[in-house]
């Protein structure tokens, strides 16, 4: 098992300390021993496949679950007290889950009273989640993307410091998806953290600045966004009008001492540490003085699902 | 715990609650309060078993008028069981207690929150229910034949008190009892499957079978109660019969709630 971990991008202390935090159901072990640091302000991905752990660390954290063994602090204090977190703690954790009967406004009201603040900021939530003209209306009347919304928005209550979201965009169709990214990023602060988990790691790509993959209840990596991305290699994709001419073309880029695969009808190649837009370049002029007329040259960057992919490839082999 | 009460609140007073419970609490005094008064016969005349507290002889004393409210409230035994059962119960199911509790941690609090404010809802329809059954009852009770002279006065209004303190204790025991299942089971199907077979068909046919069993089980406890005590069972040990049951039915709903995983 493969665990990494980066250096903060950002030195504040850490908001959430987890150590060694294990939940077991009987023989099965949902959380194993995760041990890693989340600092302060960032917008961190929580990243793994489905039965990996997440919403039950999630759960741990927010005093729903008791761990099995080891230990965890949020905003500095134990997990074994969440009444003295909680309230900096805004969180959507399995769903959205309001009163159906009452409306967005006496849903948001209710929240607020139950953590014993004002209100009053009710309205302003509405409005930073996009609900203001729908307050009145009872949330089962509302579409599953403003339910969750309203979810968030119920988080938001409060002003929290750190932000749990498990999940957010579950359900959600492709603009209710892009809505919520939007939304993540309007919700992002320089005195606010946000722990997103999610299974699109496209969305998670464009609003993460920190990243935790865990897989089967252990951690895998921990660390910034940009850091997980580069572990991943970069190729090169050259790709010809004629298919015959792919073993010449093959031949030229070996001559370069270069390592080179076929995917479909192109071929694909590592630059092996070189700077991989000049060497397509030189690809792309040998190729030509070879005769060969290239349909395709574009080097292609790893994405957070292809770093991704090939970190998982790595733990389980 | 007051901010799970306010919450609570929220839910309760809304119109659409507020006008359902005042109509509802309109027709079931009115229609309890003619059944009993409709009801009542000379003492003389009442069969073996009847309660000779519904007699017309009886329900002309000071305590006439408000006796008809807590004998006809306790038909609603079944109901108020459901409603604290499915109030509770249906928290888990909708994962609405997942809600709340990451904003009260404080479980016990926040249990203690919810029923109190509950209570506080029932308390004031019971106030609402004895007023309407009151002048339903003083309204039918010439045509019935009983003289309703002695409803008026010191001694009325003290019957009064007690009585609407003897209901509200019975339907307190309902609540505990019914919120202590809901917790246990977290279901509203569920809970409200064990609670109704539990406080009727069971109780009721081991009763048929074992003469004993109305000193033995909580609900025959708290019909015995709402009674006013029967033959087998006095009010005394109806109240500690059912205390017990309720300590024991809390410490193990607060025990369970305050420890378990909240993962639905």
């Amino acid at each position: 098992m493969t665990t990494t971990t980066t250096a903060a991008t950002k030195s504040t202390a850490p908001v959430l300390q987890l150590d060694q935090l294990t939940k077991r159901y009987r023989d099965h072990v949902a959380v194993d021993h995760l041990t890693v640091d989340v600092p302060a302000g960032v917008v961190a991905g929580f990243i793994g496949p489905n039965g990996a752990g997440k919403t039950t660390t999630m759960a741990m954290l927010l005093g729903l679950v008791r761990p099995t063994s080891g230990h965890a602090t949020v905003l500095g204090e134990s997990i074994a007290h969440p009444e003295r977190y909680l309230g900096g703690v805004g969180a959507l954790v399995e769903g959205p889950a309001l009163w159906p009967g009452l409306t967005g406004i006496e849903n948001l009201e209710l929240i607020a009273r139950l953590s014993g603040g004002e209100t009053r900021t009710v309205g302003d939530v509405l409005e930073q989640v996009g609900l203001t003209g729908r307050g009145q209306d009872r949330f089962g009347t509302y579409s599953f993307g403003m339910k969750q919304r309203l979810a968030i928005g119920a988080a938001l209550l409060g002003e929290p410091r750190l932000l749990v979201l498990d999940e957010p965009t579950n359900g959600l169709d492709p603009v209710g998806i892009t809505e919520m990214r939007d939304l993540i990023r309007a919700l992002t602060r320089a005195d606010r953290t946000i722990l997103v988990s999610s299974h699109i790691l496209s969305e998670l790509e464009q609003v993460s600045d920190w990243l935790l993959v865990i897989d089967h209840g252990h951690l895998v990596y921990s660390g910034d966004a940009a850091g997980f991305a580069a572990r991943a290699s970069v190729e090169i994709v050259l790709g010809c009008r004629r298919v015959a001419s792919l073993l010449p073309l093959a031949d030229i880029v070996a001559a370069h001492g270069l390592e080179v695969g076929r995917e479909d009808d192109v071929l694909i190649v590592t630059p092996d540490g070189r700077d991989p837009d000049e060497l397509a370049e030189q690809l792309n002029r040998h190729a030509a003085s070879a005769g060969i007329v290239l349909s395709e040259v574009h080097v292609r960057r790893p994405t957070l699902e292809s770093s991704y992919l090939e970190l998982l490839e790595g733990v389980s082999r | 715990m007051m901010r799970a009460y306010h919450a609570e609140l929220t839910k309760l007073l809304r119109r659409k609650v507020l006008l359902i419970t005042a109509i509802a609490a309109v027709v079931f005094g009115v229609g309890a309060s003619a059944i009993v008064v409709n009801a009542a016969e000379p003492a003389s005349t009442l069969s073996r078993g009847a309660s000779r507290a519904l007699s017309i002889e009886a329900l002309a004393d000071a305590g006439g008028g408000t006796q008809i409210f807590r004998s006809a409230i306790a038909f609603a035994g079944f109901f108020v069981l459901v409603v604290f059962v499915g109030w509770t119960a249906v928290e888990f199911s909708r994962g609405t207690m997942r809600t709340m509790l990451l904003r009260q941690p404080r479980r016990i609090q926040l249990l203690a929150g919810k029923v109190v404010a509950l209570l506080t809802y029932a308390a004031v329809t019971l106030a609402g229910i004895e007023v309407v059954a009151w002048l339903t009852a003083r309204l039918l009770a010439p045509g019935a034949g009983i003289d309703t002279s002695a409803w008026t006065g010191l001694d009325a209004l003290g019957s009064a008190v007690t009585d609407y303190g003897a209901v509200l204790l019975w339907v307190t025991g309902y609540a505990l009892l019914g919120t202590a299942l809901a917790v246990v089971l977290r279901s509203v199907t569920v809970a409200l499957a064990v609670g109704i077979a539990w406080f009727g068909p069971f109780e009721h046919i081991v009763q048929n079978s074992w003469s004993g069993a109305g000193r033995v089980f909580p609900g025959l406890g708290l019909e015995a109660f709402a009674a006013g005590g029967t033959s087998d069972v006095s009010v005394a040990h109806a109240v500690i019969v059912t205390s017990i049951y309720v300590v024991v039915a809390a410490v193990v709903a607060c025990t369970l709630f305050a420890r378990r995983d909240v993962t639905a």
